[in-house]
């Protein structure tokens, strides 16, 4: 359940922040309100009617906006085109008054201060000027209610001032914000109160005022007991990944990972904690060999890979559990045994010459399936009819079977069940007591702290940080949340 | 996912739509398929005034099928045999044509151009095999088949380079091929053409196929066009597409980048220089079609023969309908390769449908065959209302992760 | 100058390389036009470095081609080159190819910046050709024939999309099956009907429009004097098409259909109904394309006749970047090469055959050079699912 039994109340003229860690059901309770989903009891009441909301359509209907994470905006088509849409002014004879709609832009855009240029294409503005004509968007509709899902999650630290700028004037205007955010110092900083959620429950509204970062990251992450995991003290090994000044660039060709050094001994879980969306993505894939580094070295036992590709980076000694093993992690048509020989599968003696050793391939995924405990399918079932748990656990079962000296491992318990989770502790752990490096990145800090021998925290592409595991959560939170009080340790 | 038939509907390649499609079907979908296909085919029939149960009982008995039932005897038996015959040199480069559609669909590569590919093997067999008179014909055969298998395969690469290389959309370039290899064709046999015959410049054809080239002939009288060898050439060809998809890293390679080239490429492969390889290899099974044709009965290449084919296009249908497997392509080329040869004005009885509606009719059936496979959503989401009702599942609630 | 001045200076000095060899002009030796050809290849280049890469490769192809050409021309005899390039004739002849080509591209243009790829262009226009020609037959009418192809094109657009909309079809296969079943039907329905006599001399036929004044200025009225009524037609859609697309509303709407359609459903736009109407539409305009083919160009049908002019239209729509403007350019360069292609036959009967493949072979050239860069809409052949 995504969000059980919540209440909330937005005020006329305010900013109400919603404050949750990721997959607390921040996001899922805007949706309710903005028709993407319905909900299973409860109602909704604005300007204290009751009202049904079953579409987008209805809840513009209804004065309320959506500035979604992902922005709803045609890329090809121009700033002006994309707020009129669907709403267009008309000169006589039906054409599109063009003009019209880009003096209605300006006029908003000079209002709240929301400077975009009307006839900009929206895939040549920033992602900033991007968001402003989301919002314009909503403006231009009469939104009296605006609901923004992370929005400086995307912005710089300059964007997000000219935001609060914005919203400020917005509220001033008498229009009521909800503010989806996990960054506590912004929180603090624009809204009037906070709803904090965990697990898709309401902790507590309480007023910004008084509040500091300490009170709300409590809130926010719990005092739930920390479930350690036994580690037995073992001696490092020599350096398994060696990363130098490494600069990553993302699909959008902007700077995701900026001047990274960082190093992986044999015999430790070093992890990378941090928000989504802060370089981790393109890190990883850099020293996956999946992704072209921009400067800077990747050293995997000594041996340079950076930009080398795949194969290499693997015939290296780098196993990689992806982060996302539907898309990538696994071809879902394929059998468990096709899976799991995709990694060797060129090689003697899943292969000889070229041909398929089909008895091998199938021999092999039978012992795996049956040490790493996957369940509901045989080597011959299809991946795609296993549970995520399941699927999870092939992924990992290949991953590990290929012997590597440093294994990836990308959110690998995103998304699964609590006995699943533990197995892949269990595992990951196991491998650091053979002598391998793992290098965990994760978006859950209690998984990091149970886990980790070190943690490196990354913000915006950098790494801020590094912990010990006894780090407390504040401290962690505050760090990956842009916090600059504390020094690292 | 703990639903098989989830996949499919944010399934994102061709082949993963119809690997879903062989899940949720079976044997029995491409049968209804056949079925609905040639109902409808038979309501065109019923429309122009003709009646359809006895045009497709007269497509039938021209056939030769029913050489199979121990019960038809004599001269019935006899007839039989020698439309039978028919049945099978029609099937045979049906088969390859079809392997040239499915292991590019399996690749997650749509290509339409098996004609073109044909045609160039087709070219390729009749130089190869009206030259070099004194070479010793299984020597003779090899090479004109081998000729023909690299010149399809060329062909094809062609395509794929390009979408390898600059990204081309491999529908439009295979077509083009398709018209650029016709009039190639046209050209090399057409009056004054480099390669027409020697003996009479006022008819556009080739050259004769050396007769120790010929394909000798199993079953039937070669002066009648019995059946040759090719069909075995073409089932032996059968085994190797099987072999190569089920059995090499390369056909592993040219699956995982069908079903999901995003973990193809975490797989360390390189899903460009797949797309040549793979092009190349449909190309290769085209190629192999015109020679087994040209070597087996035609034993020349008119100008008219090349514009009039219509094969390659018959190996989608082939292709779709046998679900791009092995067996599955088998079946369907006997299937097409029945209705060829039972609506040609050799084996029809023109008596009760006119030959030449006919071979539009199976161009109609063809079209709706294709039609009701492209919408495999259609059958899974029946198939998948129907499991959802008797076993009242909910769809579940949105996952928390569906915020990130 | 611009990035985009030089890029389409290269495109004309490549033209210019080729034109100067020929009548009028014939320059007999290579030299000038090869220099020209090479200043055009270097435009190219200067222009694809300034960021223009689609322009330079068209202006890089346009030097090669223009240089081949030149060279081939100073080596042919006089005589041939006036019989084949005589301009007014080449002009008309052009427009002629690229009418049903542009009819073709308009429908393609109207489908795919809805979302949906349309291969079965190829059909559409083949129903329209053969439903043109038996309606006007039947109704013994050419405007009551002329709208008996637009209904056919549409009635197979419309099983398009049903398939590609409704059903969430493979659109490839889904259009590739609406080609074969147009052939099919198309042959079944004219054979069972004509029989081996084909359809009969006499049937009205779209009318040429006839300018009295213009068809006496020496160059101009042999070349447009004289042209069907849907050639005007097909041109007048130009610039309307560009008006609906850019202009109107539901020419924003179905752009943001075919952009991003979950962003259009989030703002109440009906992004299926969107897609069926532009399908249609586009089957009707293909029809039209066809029409032109049997009632204006050659007054009879045969079975097959589109000959994979609704192929070509496509890679005019892609040509074009899937714009009007572009789409009239790219009919017109492939029109003048089936226009070059027919009078080639003056030097050679025998290679007449190989220039058949001219207008194929410049599909595939283009595809290579320029289509593989110019970017389609974005929701393309993705089946739209609501949320």
């Amino acid at each position: 359940m995504a969000n059980d039994g919540i209440d909330f109340d937005l005020r006329p003229g305010e900013v109400h922040a919603l404050l949750g860690e990721n997959g607390a059901g921040k996001s899922t309770l805007m949706s309710i309100l903005y028709g993407l989903y319905h909900p299973d009891e409860g109602e909704i009441r604005v300007n204290g009617e009751p009202v049904r909301v079953d579409s987008p359509s209805q809840a513009i209907d209804l004065g309320i906006g959506m500035v979604h994470q992902h922005f709803m905006l045609v890329p090809v088509m121009t700033v002006t085109e994309n707020i009129v849409l669907g709403g267009e002014p008309r000169r006589r004879g039906g054409l599109l008054d063009v003009r019209e709609g880009a003096r209605r832009v300006h006029e908003l855009s000079e209002r709240y201060g929301l400077a975009v240029d009307p006839e900009a294409v929206i895939e040549d503005v920033s992602v900033g000027a991007q968001q402003r004509v989301e919002i314009i968007k909503t403006l231009y509709r009469d939104a009296r209610i605006l609901v923004l899902d992370e929005p400086t999650a995307v912005l710089t630290a300059q964007e997000t001032a000219e935001l609060f700028e914005v919203l400020r004037t917005l509220r001033a205007d008498g229009v009521s914000i909800v503010f989806i955010s996990h960054k506590l110092g912004e929180v603090l900083e624009i809204a009037d109160r906070v709803t904090v959620l965990r697990r898709g429950k309401k902790v507590d509204t309480v007023p910004t005022a008084g509040a500091t970062e300490q009170s709300l990251a409590r809130l926010m992450v719990g005092r739930d007991v920390l479930l350690r995991v036994e580690k037995p003290e073992i001696e490092l090994g020599p350096p398994v990944l060696e990363v130098d000044d490494l600069d990553v660039r993302d699909d959008r060709g902007l700077e995701a990972v900026r001047g990274v050094s960082l190093n992986v001994r044999g015999g430790e879980i070093v992890a990378l904690a941090g928000v989504d969306g802060n370089g981790q993505h393109e890190l990883v894939e850099a020293i996956a060999g999946l992704r072209d580094t921009e400067a800077g070295t990747v050293a995997i036992a000594g041996q340079q890979v950076g930009g080398h590709g795949v194969r290499a980076t693997c015939d290296a000694g780098v196993a990689h559990i992806p982060e996302d093993r539907q898309l990538r992690g696994l071809v879902l048509d394929f059998t468990l045994a096709e899976n799991l020989a995709l990694r060797e599968y060129r090689s003697p003696p899943l292969s000889r010459a070229g041909w398929l050793n089909v008895g091998r391939i199938n021999a092999r995924a039978r012992s795996l399936l049956h040490e790493f405990d996957v369940r509901g399918g045989s080597e011959s079932t299809l991946a795609g009819s296993l549970s995520g748990g399941n699927q999870q656990k092939v992924c990992i079962a290949r991953e590990i079977a290929s012997n590597p000296r440093l294994l990836i491992a990308h959110q690998p318990t995103r998304g699964l069940d609590v006995g699943a989770i533990e197995f892949v502790h269990q595992r990951l752990i196991a491998e650091r007591d053979k002598g391998r490096g793992v290098l965990l990145v994760s978006l859950e800090s209690e998984e990091v702290r149970s886990l980790a021998d070190r943690i490196l925290v990354i913000y915006e592409g950098r790494i801020v940080g590094e912990f010990p595991p006894d780090a407390s959560e504040e401290e962690l939170g505050f760090a990956m949340t842009g916090g600059k009080g504390r020094a690292a340790a | 996912m703990s639903d098989p038939l989830e996949g499919p509907l944010t399934a994102q390649t061709p082949a993963s739509r119809l690997a879903a499609y062989i899940r949720g079907g079976g044997v029995i979908v491409p049968l209804l398929t056949a079925l609905l296909a040639f109902a409808i085919g038979g309501l065109v029939v019923l429309l122009t005034g003709n009646d359809p149960i006895a045009t497709y009982r007269a497509i039938f008995d021209g056939t030769g099928l029913q050489w199979l039932f121990p019960w038809v005897t004599g001269d019935d038996r006899t007839t039989a045999a020698l439309n039978l015959q028919q049945t099978l040199i029609v099937t045979t480069p049906l088969i390859l044509v079809g392997l040239a559609v499915a292991f590019a669909f399996r690749a997650g590569l749509f290509n339409i151009g098996g004609q073109g590919q044909y045609i160039v093997g087709s070219i390729a067999a009749v130089w190869v095999g009206s030259s070099f008179a004194g070479m010793p014909g299984f020597l003779h055969i090899v090479l004109a088949i081998a000729a023909a298998c690299l010149a399809g395969a060329f062909w094809a690469a062609i395509a794929g380079l390009l979408k390898a290389t600059v990204g081309a959309n491999e529908v439009i370039s295979t077509i083009m091929l398709n018209y650029i290899a016709l009039w190639i064709g046209v050209y090399l046999f057409a009056l004054g053409g480099p390669l027409q015959n020697d003996r009479d410049p006022s008819v556009p054809v080739s050259n004769d196929i050396v007769e120790s080239a010929h394909l000798p002939v199993f079953w039937g009288d070669p002066v009648l066009q019995g059946l040759h060898v090719g069909l075995f050439i073409a089932l032996a060809a059968v085994v190797v597409f099987w072999l190569l998809l089920n059995r090499s890293t390369i056909g592993y390679e040219v699956r995982a980048v069908g079903l999901n080239p995003e973990a193809a490429r975490y797989g360390g492969m390189n899903v460009a220089k797949n797309y040549v390889l793979v092009m190349a290899v449909c190309g290769l099974f085209a190629g192999m079609a015109g020679a087994l044709d040209v070597l087996g009965w035609e034993f020349r290449l008119a100008t008219n023969d090349i514009q009039a084919s219509q094969i390659g296009f018959l190996g989608i249908a082939v292709a779709l309908l046998g679900r791009n497997t092995a067996v599955g392509t088998v079946a369907a080329a006997l299937l097409f390769g029945a209705l060829v040869s039972g609506t040609s004005q050799r084996n029809l009885d023109p008596s009760i449908f006119p030959p030449e509606l006919a071979s539009n009719l199976t161009l109609i059936i063809q079209g709706l065959v294709v039609l009701v496979v492209s919408a495999d959503v259609l059958v899974l989401g029946v198939l998948r209302r129907g499991r959802g009702l008797l076993l009242r599942r909910r769809r579940p609630a949105p996952a928390p992760e569906a915020e990130a | 100058m611009s990035a985009k001045q030089i890029g389409w200076a290269g495109v004309v000095l490549g033209a210019v390389a080729w034109y100067i060899a020929l009548p009028p002009l014939l320059v007999r030796t290579p030299a000038p036009s090869l220099l020209l050809a090479l200043v055009a290849v270097a435009a190219g280049v200067a222009s694809a470095r300034a960021g223009e890469r689609r322009l330079g490769r068209g202006a890089m192809l346009a030097g090669v081609v223009g240089g081949i050409g030149a060279v081939v021309a100073t080596k042919s005899g006089v005589g041939n080159l006036e019989k084949v390039f005589v301009w007014s004739a080449l002009f008309a002849a052009t427009l002629r190819f690229a009418t049903p080509l542009l009819f073709g591209a308009l429908g393609g243009i109207m489908s795919e910046r809805s979302g949906v790829i349309n291969v079965g262009l190829e059909g559409m226009m083949l129903m329209g050709a053969f439903f043109g020609i038996f309606g006007a037959d039947l109704f013994g009418n050419w405007f009551l024939g002329m709208l008996s192809g637009i209904a056919a094109g549409g009635a197979m657009a419309f099983v398009h999309a049903v398939f590609s909309i409704a059903l969430r079809a493979d659109q490839v296969v889904s259009g590739v099956a609406v080609n074969l079943l147009a052939l099919g039907l198309t042959g079944y329905i004219f054979i069972a009907h004509y029989g081996d006599q084909g359809t009969p001399g006499e049937i009205p036929s779209v009318p040429e429009v006839k300018l009295p004044l213009v068809k006496d200025i020496p160059f101009v009225g042999d070349a447009i004097g004289e042209m069907s009524l849907l050639t005007w037609l097909a041109l007048l859609l130009v610039p309307l098409m560009a008006l609906y697309l850019y202009r109107t509303p539901a020419g924003l709407r179905l752009r943001s259909v075919g952009e991003k359609p979950r962003a259009a459903d989030s703002v109440g736009i009906r992004v299926l109904r969107t897609r069926y109407l532009a399908v249609v539409a586009s089957g009707c305009l293909a029809g039209l394309g066809g029409v032109y083919l049997s009632i204006a160009l050659v007054h009879s049908f045969n079975q097959g006749m589109t000959a994979g002019r609704g192929f070509i239209a496509l890679a005019v729509v892609i040509f074009g970047a899937w714009r009007p403007y572009g789409a009239l350019a790219g009919a017109c360069l492939f029109g003048f090469s089936s226009a070059v292609a027919q009078r080639l036959p003056a030097f050679s009967e025998s290679l007449a055959v190989l220039f058949q493949a001219l207008p194929y072979l410049l599909v595939l050239v283009v595809v290579a050079g320029l289509i593989g860069r110019s970017r389609p809409p974005a929701a393309i052949g993705v089946p739209y699912v609501k949320e």
